[in-house]
């Protein structure tokens, strides 16, 4: 049982028909009210199936999640805990025929096909590919991949914020400071997009945009969905509202006044998701709509060290310019306690990373848990995450990440299946490479070394043929050498895979569930035990059937089959390149290493933190993203108005000094600063960050 | 190695936990096969049955029908429905849903809840229920559990009284009452459970519940939980009849066959792995890392 504060007394003996604010700063105790508040109103009597716990991001909705399964809450229906965007995704499916005719889709009488942030990817190419070779773009180099997903990002934002998405590029250009070639982008941009849903309505496809348009357009004002609605959400508890958008606000400010009880939680410094439309002046507006306000002020996780540095933080990066005042000096020098700095100067990376993980291993050994640390980067490269892996490897303590280290197509299994299936397939005529069949003989053969399988890859494959022969063919010599037993592996693999190519193809994704199933797991192959090999092969059957089931329900694609559309994807990186699920089941005490934003996001305080690469400019400057505008596109900016130089770098210390702020408020003990004087690529490092905590420690250097 | 890939092995690991129908019968059916699917939480994406685009289409077309079913409960327009099953290009769907058109008028009648679910705790965990209709009528205190079942093959009423789901879902409805609809507890003798069968709609089978069955599997329910707790981790034995195996897709890591079998064989009550005790549905944007 969790031990109250007075505060959160208060707020729990507030009657419920009461519509209350709660405001306060990370770690004060607000989600711990709102999961008791919502155990009490169940324990009063209220369904559960009539609740809803609206949060901006799945992780952010655990602890009720936790509570809702633990045998304290009470028998009854079930709670709802959604995003908007799943709210809104839920409605659109359900009440699909009401609608769909009347929001312009070519075929209201087939189902909707909901599009994964992978297939909106591939149509996005799909579409703009041919425009690429027309000269699109071609004044910016960027990776075609995030020119596709900042495209769908304008598309989201447009919804999010509620402007009609034949504004985009007006307002960027609008907007816009810099050399005039760069509004021939903003146009590009405004035709893919305009491209993109016109095929959209064409083919019954809604990305994240469409769905929200949908639902606020033409479902939310519909009596039948409203109605519904209406019925099911009586009670509201919605938190990290800061993190939410525009649109979920818009939903809640209707809602309001006709629910029974309602409790909005609203973090203080926060809006940390503003690249995924996060627009907390829009949140705090809502404080109008309900009854009370409620402040809880004291921090129940940090020291007040912490409190003192975020202080001196902030009065360094947001009062101090160069043409205002000296900052003051920390009040307190309590602020010293809570840093660690290396001994001595690092002067390559390397030596950075070395030294993070020896202070890890030693937190460790004197009492640490694993999990009460976080090592947390700007921005997480994969070589970093694995460089970091290896080291705490060597040392043997445990870690986890927000997502694994290797895209799926880079997983070994996942290359293995990919290549299989190419060769299974000699009529999609898709390249295969001698090096990729060695590899892919090696993982699916139980009892083939490296060595043996470049010999027998080589001897077995012809790259012109893009076939298997057979081990029968071979030399006896050389099938002494690889022996028979994997010889027959071999030919039970390959007779499998020649027999597969003499019958009717099959949907790649059944093709790759069979395979598994008959071969590859089975007894003297390489997944048979493999658990790790078995979530990945999941993982990507998933990709291919969401990715098929698109491309069927959107009725085909011509000249091509689905499955041969997806391998040529999957080469070009368009697919299977990030995890958009999670496959790792959790584990709760081992170190975590995340993007900072993505542990603020996580919401779970720790003792220590690593900041690392602290000197590293990535902790203050904005990602580049030339097609799109976090700012320029929210619901606050003013049509019209230029976003200068000078609005980027006051802006950029103030999401430093949020940044900074809410890890400090999410960490007990320690921060450990890691930096080294040089940079991964051997620049040297003068970030905002790191001169920041210097400037702090002249200032009160000179004040004595 | 990543050391974040590991998993519990007893249920003492995973308190609480979330029991639904098709966990309890796949400890019953099979102990290896749970710890498998609930415990190491193993994806093994293996064929259920064969042949496997036949499983998938029926798999697919049960969806549908459990979809269509709930949004005519909600008042979706007929026409409108009627025209999406035609332009469906599923063979059978039109004939399912012509005859859930006949049975409407029928659950027209009382109250009606589609796509409900509850849960319960019970010791350390929870049990959960999801019922595809509960309907009610209020002046008789009484309710009907709905179950769409759309498999090719019906199972045997022996079978089917066997199952979990027979026994867990009146307990629940009993425990929990339907306090949206007015009553907050119904007693066993008011409820019953019915299997509805789209192809074969005039033979439901229904099962009527009572205050003895309730105590009956208030204790079995209690008995099973224990017992799945009690267990070591060597101690999930695989099952002993390999009929289980047949559509299982952990087949192949038992060594218990290659292929898997024959659709024409697949009895209704086996269930495809893939609930999970947290079943949400979070959009995708939430999980785009910054
Ligand atoms: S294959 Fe058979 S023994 Fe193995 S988990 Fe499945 S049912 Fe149990």
């Amino acid at each position: 049982m969790v031990k109250l504060t007075p505060a959160q007394h208060h707020l729990l003996n507030q009657p419920f028909e009461k519509r209350i604010f709660l405001e306060g700063p990370a770690g004060s105790g607000k989600t711990t009210v709102g999961v008791v508040r919502m155990l009490q109103l169940l324990h009063a009597g209220v369904p559960g199936d009539q609740m809803l716990v609206l949060v901006p991001q799945r992780a952010l909705g655990i602890p009720y999640l936790r509570a809702l399964a633990s045998p304290e809450a009470p028998p009854g229906g079930q709670v709802s805990v959604l995003t908007a965007g799943g709210l809104a995704r839920r409605m659109v499916d359900l009440f699909w025929p009401l609608i769909a005719r009347q929001a312009g889709f070519a075929h209201p009488e087939r189902p909707p096909v909901f599009l994964t942030l992978e297939t909106a990817q591939y149509y996005m190419a799909h579409l703009v590919r041919p425009l690429l070779e027309e000269g699109f773009f071609e004044s910016i180099s960027i990776d075609r991949n995030r020119l596709y997903s900042q495209i769908l990002d304008n598309l989201n934002k447009a919804a999010l914020t509620g402007f009609p998405i034949e504004e985009i590029s007006e307002r960027l250009s609008a907007a816009w400071n810099g050399e005039s070639s760069q509004r021939r982008v903003f146009a590009d941009a405004q035709h893919c997009a305009m491209l993109f849903r016109r095929y959209c309505l064409e083919h019954n496809l809604l990305d994240f945009s469409l769905q929200v348009e949908v639902f606020r357009n033409f479902l939310h004002p519909s009596f039948l969905c409203r109605a519904y609605l209406h019925d099911s959400v009586r009670h509201l508890i919605a938190d990290n509202i800061e993190e939410d958008t525009p649109f979920a606000h818009d939903i809640l400010r209707e809602w309001l006044p006709e629910l029974d009880s309602a409790l909005l939680i609203f973090d203080q410094d926060a809006g940390y998701r503003r690249f995924l439309g996060a627009d907390p002046e829009s949140a705090i507006r809502l404080a109008a709509a309900c009854h009370e306000t409620l402040l809880f002020t004291n921090s129940l996780v940090t020291r007040p060290g912490m409190e003192t540095l975020g202080e001196a933080l902030g009065n360094v990066l947001l009062i101090y310019s160069p043409h205002h005042s000296q900052p003051t000096p920390p009040q307190k020098n309590d602020w010293k306690e809570i840093l660690n700095f290396p001994p001595q100067s690092l002067r390559f990376y390397p030596q950075m990373l070395d030294w993070v993980a020896d202070e890890v291993a030693r937190l460790v050994e004197s009492g640490t848990r694993p999990g009460e640390i976080a090592i947390l980067a700007p921005i997480l490269s994969d070589a970093l995450r694995f460089s970091l892996a290896n080291r705490l490897d060597v040392r043997g303590i445990p870690y986890r990440s927000h997502r694994p280290s290797r895209s799926l197509a880079d997983e070994p299994a996942a290359r293995c299946l990919l290549t299989l299936a190419r060769l299974a397939h000699p009529k999609w005529n898709q390249p295969i490479e001698p090096e990729e069949v060695i590899h892919a003989l090696f993982i699916a053969i139980d009892g083939l070394d490296l060595v043996r399988a470049r010999l027998l890859g080589s001897i077995v494959f012809r790259k012109h043929s893009r076939q298997l022969s057979s081990f029968t063919q071979i030399k006896p010599e050389m099938q002494e050498r690889i022996t028979y037993s994997v010889g027959n592996r071999y030919e039970t693999l390959r007779t499998w895979l020649s027999d597969y190519a003499a019958q009717p193809e099959m949907e790649l994704d059944l093709f790759f569930s069979r395979l598994f199933g008959e071969v590859l797991s089975q007894p003297g192959f390489g997944f048979h035990t493999d658990l790790d090999a078995g979530r990945v092969t999941a993982n990507l059957i998933e990709s291919a059937q969401k990715f098929r089931q698109a491309v069927e329900n959107a009725g085909g694609m011509e000249g091509t089959s689905p499955g041969c559309e997806y391998l040529a994807m999957v080469r070009d990186g368009v697919i299977a390149s990030t995890y958009v699920s999670s496959w790792q089941p959790p584990v709760e005490d081992a170190v975590f290493i995340a993007p900072a934003y993505t542990f603020l996001l996580y919401n779970r305080p720790v003792e220590h933190q690593f900041w690392l690469d602290a000197g590293s400019n990535a902790w203050f400057e904005r990602l580049y993203q030339p097609l799109t505008h976090p700012y320029v596109l929210s619901r606050g900016w003013e049509p019209g108005r230029l976003w200068t130089a000078a609005e980027e770098y006051q802006t950029n210390r103030e999401t430093l000094f949020r940044l900074t702020l809410g890890l400090l408020r999410r960490c007990r003990e320690k921060v450990h600063l890691a930096f080294s004087e040089l940079s991964e690529g051997g620049f040297e490092q003068r970030g905002m960050l790191l001169r920041s905590i210097y400037q702090i420690q002249i200032q009160e250097t000179r004040h004595g | 190695m990543d050391k974040s890939r590991s998993h519990p092995e007893t249920l003492r690991e995973v308190q609480p936990f979330t029991f639904s129908q098709s966990s309890l019968q796949d400890f019953s059916d099979c102990p290896r096969r749970f710890q498998l699917r609930y415990l190491f939480q193993l994806s093994w994406p293996a064929p259920i049955a064969e042949p496997i685009q036949e499983n998938e289409r029926l798999t697919r077309a049960g969806e549908r029908f459990h979809n269509l079913a709930r949004q005519a409960l909600l008042g979706v327009s007929l026409d409108a429905l009627h025209e999406s099953v035609l332009a469906s290009g599923e063979s059978n769907l039109p004939l399912w849903w012509q005859h859930f058109l006949q049975l409407i008028p029928l659950l027209q009648v009382g109250e009606c809840r589609p796509e409900y679910s509850v849960s319960v705790p019970m010791g350390e965990h929870r049990l959960l229920a999801k019922f595809d209709l509960v309907q009610y009528f209020a002046t008789e205190q009484r309710a009907v559990i709905w179950d769409w079942k759309t498999s090719l093959h019906r199972p045997p009423r022996a079978r089917l009284e066997k199952r979990w789901q027979t026994h867990l879902y009146p307990y629940l409805l009993a425990r929990t009452g339907l306090p949206r609809l007015g009553n907050a507890s119904l007693t066993p003798s008011g409820i019953e459970m019915v299997y509805w069968f789209p192809h074969t709609p005039d033979q439901p089978e229904r099962f009527l519940y009572s205050e003895e069955q309730f105590q009956r599997d208030e204790e079995s329910l209690q008995a099973i939980l224990a017992e799945i707790n009690r267990r070591q981790p060597s101690q999930f034995e695989q099952t002993a009849n390999e009929r289980h195996c047949h559509f299982c897709v952990y087949r192949s890591l038992c060594e218990r066959g290659i292929q898997a079998g024959s659709l024409e064989e697949m009895e209704g009550d086996i269930d495809a792995p893939g609930e999970s005790s947290l079943d949400l549905n979070f959009d995708q944007i939430g999980e785009i890392a910054f």
